[in-house]
């Protein structure tokens, strides 16, 4: 199986980064030129720079789904709420390697909407996986009451939020805050469930009710900065433990807090295995754009790709003669040490049963698993479901899913059907999931899954059986995209490939804070 | 007493003491220092062969019986201090021990403007011209200055152009002068629009020689206090420079001085006319471009005269080579005011010292013979400032001097400016930027200026983006040479630029350029791009001095004790009773100063002003019982000193 290209779309990984790169840029604006003029015209930074300003001199930045909500909550081809609303990703503050969650204020007021409260959250499980210190950088209005069904009530929905910080906390791991703008309702409690808060003077307000609320609930007529600005706070109530002069001073009071956490938080504190001295591929990773073909029906060796990523472009191969179309092998990027999983063709029988014994042996070692994943799919027929590639496939899914160590995916080309969870999908809890600009991701391809609803509809036959196909196609064709998929948090950012090793090395230091527990694993289907 | 030196006890401190022991090493004299507690680990006593605590520097008894302890033959008293006190130079004679310097009588003469002008006349030196009040207005040269005798400060003095002013002017100023000196005796002499300051370094033996050493052209001051200093004079022409050396010997001629001293004029621009402003009785401290044009040691000269040895040179003798520039460096924010400045200087780098400190000390022989040795042109740096050292405002703030010396003006200037974009002090500002700013300044470029050039001109700061640019480049150098990691420092952005560096708050910008290699000195980074400069990273913050300009990223510790004042009110700390009330309602405060006191838990608190303002509000009386956070008193910040944001 394999998906239907849309004529209009580019092809070239090349010309599809390049697309990326306007998409990016256009995000990382933030809100409306007015709405950035209204926010720094008060003496405040954008979401951005305060990160930027948070981070140590040089930190690089992982930036988790910069293109949160695109194309989402607005007319078609809009982006209203850019970024879900709030900057998330990981960089190095004081030394430590921290989760940053700055609202962004210029997006709707800051407001959760439903991918907001989705990347938050997501933000907080990346912390709670790597054990990294969480920041949040708090100018936010609270829930989006239009859409609060969305929102509020289910279990990962806002509340959660506060959910994380008390378990987070409890684990160990420093919850820091600075409110540097509005911090309402619900909202109050990301620095109140903080283990320290700083908050901007005449600047970051925090109340559960805020002045019109009170005066209508009480009658009492009272300003924000009175009911609970930074003297309020700092002074009276404790509800922080910091007062800051505006930003900069805040920011600074943040890196000062986090200086204070253990040296396990270190950017370069010790792994659970072996990092070596890096080595950089010897074949230039700027060179995958020609390795990989325009028309994603040509193929090509997964192995070039893997050339690209690799410190000394060095693969040690597993059954490199067995269940070829399955590549998986011994490397390290960054000095780490991964074992790779990569597709280099549809899975067999022999290439599920290669993957599965080649994962148990790196649980056994306690070495990170890579999946680079390109897949349409298990074969099908009767043939090989005669011969039970579906027990085949459930040892490869059960390895997965039972694994310990770091796992970390990429799409970097199709990812279809069960391929999706053999290959460690979304739903296989990897550290860390990119995809690249040329990716696919749905259930099956847009032409076959016309095909077979229209088969199932009975309209198989007819002579207008194009007019019942067209939307379905199309609709494959919309949600298959990876802004379709970035957009709605199935993934953690859509990368430009020659960054592919860059990211995988930020990704495997960054779980190296966390141990490696011994592996288990359910019953193999024998 | 006259008579060989064997210990010399230099009455001194910082870079001029330095420059007096240099000497004495040469001369193997024996150099004995004195030091206050302040300095007691100071350059100048680590340098010395022996080193005596004294109370003060300028405890005259004290000094004198630290060189009497010390078997000293002689004094030097270097400048400032004690260097022209006659009550020193009669103690030093009582105890036997020669004073390198003039006699008291003389120093007492010369003390005195008066006195000193009456001298200037009588050894046909000219003075300005003065005007008796009972003359008829009409018959002076104008401009005149009318000023009060008792003066200072430009009070009670006025320029008057025409003889129609004079009255008016004259009224007025005695008025002025009457109301602020309360004596309304006034002076009238001519006014100089445009002067320079020309002095002559002169040498006098006891054997009736004086020999003068060229001029120096100071007219780069500020408020009197002299910033750069030069020899040659750039604007005089050799017959007034003749005139001028003139008239400094006949003038200590006159009075038969000993010793180097240093004879100052008024030279008016538009004339060409020159004025005995006073006379300097000990060494300057502009001396060295004299030694560098000259190249002689005036040092020497003066303890050779001091020992009562003839100078052993003839006027023929010295001889002009090349010129000389001086600039001081002081502790002062020279962009905020002239704000003298102190504090620890965590890092210091002075200039490479090109030229060569110690001729052969048969030089001076060697001239009278006619012998003109190669000059050796290069950068001398006179300096008592190392890393570490504290910087006290109880002393003089000048640092050190960065002088230059090339084979003509522009050479030297040239020089220096290279030599003052190499000098780094951190911790605290210095005027090096400005310094460097004033040399590359078309109006000193051109020798345009006069001795009111400083305090008409205003230079602007110089902006932070070169030194924030070059910190950029020299902080990534760094950063660079950290092991390889991918979350090494290199600003890394998935699908977008890199990030530009953010040090405490500031932005640095990244501009193009190449650099040209950067050295580690502990933990400061200093090479070059775009000039010279040094980065230093700590604790306490980033520092960064680009071409002499200081910029300081420190963090925002400072920032959270001006918080702290919160809004004003001073509440009990503890419950107890109110001892004391200091203040009432509508009185100034400043910020620490007690207002009161309360008595709790058998301790006395003070209760201080949270910062400057006005009392607003006393709810406290003495020996009320208050409970805890009760009120006692509100102040309200003075306009525009509040401590919050805005």
């Amino acid at each position: 199986m394999t998906a239907t290209p849309d004529a209009t779309q580019p092809t070239d990984l090349r010309a599809l980064t390049e697309q990326l790169r306007e998409h990016l840029t256009r995000a990382r604006q933030g809100g409306s030129e007015a709405a950035r003029a209204k926010h720094t015209g008060r003496g405040k930074l954008l979401a951005r720079d305060r990160v930027d300003h948070l981070l140590d001199p040089g930190s690089p930045f992982l930036e988790l789904s910069p293109l949160a909500a695109h194309g989402m909550y607005g007319s078609p081809g809009e982006t209203p709420v850019p970024s879900a609303g709030v900057v998330a990703g990981i960089g190095a503050v004081s030394n430590r390697l921290c989760v940053v969650v700055a609202n962004d204020a210029t997006v709707k007021g800051g407001t959760y909407y439903p991918m907001t409260v989705k990347k938050h959250l997501r933000a907080q499980q990346i912390a709670a996986d790597n054990r990294l210190p969480c920041i949040y950088l708090v100018d936010s209005g609270g829930a989006f009451l239009p859409m609060q069904d969305d929102v509020f009530p289910d279990r990962e929905h806002f509340g959660r939020i506060f959910f994380n910080q008390a378990n987070l906390s409890a684990r160990g791991i420093p919850q820091i805050a600075s409110v540097m703008g509005s911090c309402t309702a619900g909202g109050a409690y990301v620095p109140a469930m903080s283990d320290e808060t700083v908050i901007v003077r005449n600047q970051g307000t925090i109340f559960l009710g805020g002045p019109p609320l009170v005066k209508a609930a009480t009658g009492e007529v009272v300003t924000a900065e009175e009911l609970g600005g930074g003297d309020v706070h700092a002074r009276t109530s404790g509800v922080v433990d910091h007062l800051a002069e505006d930003d900069t001073h805040a920011l600074q009071i943040v890196r000062d807090i986090v200086a204070t956490t253990p040296a396990s938080f270190a950017v370069d504190a010790p792994a659970p295995w072996e990092v070596r001295e890096v080595e950089e591929p010897h074949e230039d990773p700027a060179s995958l754009y020609d390795v990989v073909p325009a028309d994603t029906r040509t193929p090509y060796d997964v192995r070039e790709v893997i050339r690209r990523i690799v410190d000394g472009s060095r693969l040690q191969e597993f059954k490199q003669l067995y269940g070829e179309t399955l590549v998986c092998g011994f490397a390290h990027i960054w000095g780490h040490p991964v074992g790779i999983v990569a597709n280099n063709g549809i899975l067999f029988s022999e290439s599920a049963l290669k993957g599965a014994h080649f994962i148990e042996l790196c649980n056994q070692r306690g070495i990170p698993l890579v999946f680079l994943q390109n897949i349409s799919g298990f074969m099908v027929g009767r043939e090989y479901e005669n011969r039970g590639i579906a027990r085949d496939g459930a040892k490869l899914v059960t390895a997965v899913a039972c694994s310990v160590v770091p796992k970390f995916t990429v799409v970097i080309g199709g990812s279809f059907g069960a391929g999706n969870y053999g290959m460690c999908g979304r739903a296989y809890d990897p550290r860390f999931l990119w995809m690249w600009p040329n990716a696919r991701i749905s259930v099956m391809g847009g032409e076959q899954a016309a095909s077979v609803l229209a088969t199932v509809a009975g309209r198989a036959e007819d002579a207008d059986v194009e007019e019942f196909k067209a939307p379905i196609r199309e609709q494959y064709e919309t949600q298959g995209s990876p802004y379709y998929a970035t957009a709605r948090l199935w993934d953690d950012g859509v990368i430009d490939p020659v960054d592919t090793r860059r990211v995988l090395g930020m990704g495997l230091a960054a779980a190296a804070h966390a141990p490696v527990p011994e592996p288990t694993y359910g019953i193999f289907r024998m | 007493m006259t008579g060989p030196i064997s210990a010399l006890l230099i009455a001194n401190r910082g870079e001029i003491a330095r420059r007096v022991i240099r000497t004495c090493r040469r001369l193997g004299i024996t150099a004995v220092a004195i030091y206050t507690d302040a300095d007691a680990a100071a350059l100048h006593v680590r340098e010395a062969d022996r080193a005596l605590r004294v109370p003060s520097y300028l405890d005259v008894e004290a000094v004198v019986a630290a060189a009497v302890e010390a078997g000293a033959d002689a004094v030097h008293p270097g400048y400032g201090f004690l260097s022209e006190r006659a009550p020193f130079a009669r103690a030093l004679e009582a105890a036997g021990v020669t004073l390198v310097g003039p006699s008291a009588d003389v120093m007492d003469q010369m003390g005195r403007k008066d006195a000193a002008r009456a001298i200037a006349v009588a050894a046909g030196v000219p003075v300005i011209p003065a005007y008796d009040l009972d003359d008829d207005p009409t018959s002076f040269t104008y401009p005149v200055l009318v000023k009060a005798a008792a003066g200072g400060g430009g009070k009670g003095m006025r320029v008057v152009r025409s003889a129609e002013q004079f009255a008016e002017a004259l009224a007025s100023a005695q008025g002025e002068a009457r109301r602020s000196f309360g004596d309304d005796v006034m002076l009238v002499e001519t006014y100089v629009e445009s002067g320079r300051h020309i002095e002559v370094q002169v040498v006098g033996d006891a054997h009736g020689t004086v020999l003068h050493f060229h001029e120096r052209d100071c007219s780069a001051q500020r408020r009197h206090q002299k910033v750069l200093e030069e020899a040659p004079a750039p604007t005089l022409d050799d017959a007034t420079r003749a005139r001028i050396c003139a008239a400094a010997v006949d003038l200590a001629s006159h009075v038969g001085y000993t010793g180097a001293g240093t004879v100052e004029f008024l030279y008016d621009q538009a004339s060409g006319d020159f004025y005995f402003l006073e006379m300097n009785t000990r060494l300057q401290v502009e001396h060295p471009v004299t030694e560098l044009i000259t190249g002689v040691d005036l040092v020497q000269l003066q303890l050779r005269v001091a020992a009562g040895e003839p100078i052993g040179l003839a006027q023929s003798d010295v001889v002009v080579t090349g010129h000389a520039v001086e600039a001081r460096v002081y502790a002062e924010d020279a962009f905020a005011g002239f704000l003298p400045q102190a504090g620890r200087a965590s890092w210091v780098r002075w200039p490479e010292q090109t030229w060569s400190p110690d001729p052969d000390p048969g030089r001076l022989i060697d001239l009278a013979d006619g012998e003109d040795p190669a000059p050796q042109f290069g950068v001398r740096v006179d300096h008592a400032l190392e890393s570490g050292q504290i910087v006290t405002p109880a002393f003089d703030p000048m640092l050190g001097k960065v002088i230059a010396w090339a084979s003509g003006r522009e050479e030297a200037l040239m020089l220096l400016t290279e030599a003052l974009e190499r000098t780094a002090v951190m911790g605290l500002t210095t005027n090096v930027a400005y310094l460097a700013a004033l040399v590359d300044h078309d109006d000193f470029r051109q020798a345009r200026h006069d001795t009111a050039w400083l305090d008409r001109l205003d230079l602007p700061r110089p902006d932070d983006g070169d030194a924030l640019a070059f910190a950029e480049v020299t902080l990534r150098t760094q950063l660079r040479r950290a092991p390889r990691g991918p979350w090494e420092a290199d600003g890394f952005r998935a699908g977008g630029p890199a990030a530009d560096l953010v040090e405490h708050g500031r932005t640095l910008p990244s501009r193009a350029g190449t650099h040209g290699g950067f050295s580690v000195d502990g933990d400061v980074v200093h090479g070059g791009f775009r000039g010279w400069g040094a980065v230093r990273r700590s604790a306490d913050g980033t520092e960064i001095v680009h071409r002499g300009h200081r910029v300081d990223l420190g963090p925002h510790r400072d920032r959270s004790a001006s918080l702290a004042a919160g809004d004003g009110t001073v509440a009990a700390p503890m419950p107890g009773t109110v001892l004391d009330i200091r203040v009432a309602v509508g009185e100034e405060v400043v910020e620490g100063q007690a207002l009161g006191a309360m008595e709790a838990m058998k301790m006395e608190l003070t209760l201080r002003a949270p910062f400057d303002g006005v009392v607003t509000a006393v709810p406290a009386v003495a020996g009320g019982q208050v409970p805890l956070g009760a009120v006692l008193l509100e102040i309200e910040p003075h306009e525009g000193a509040g401590s919050g944001a805005s």
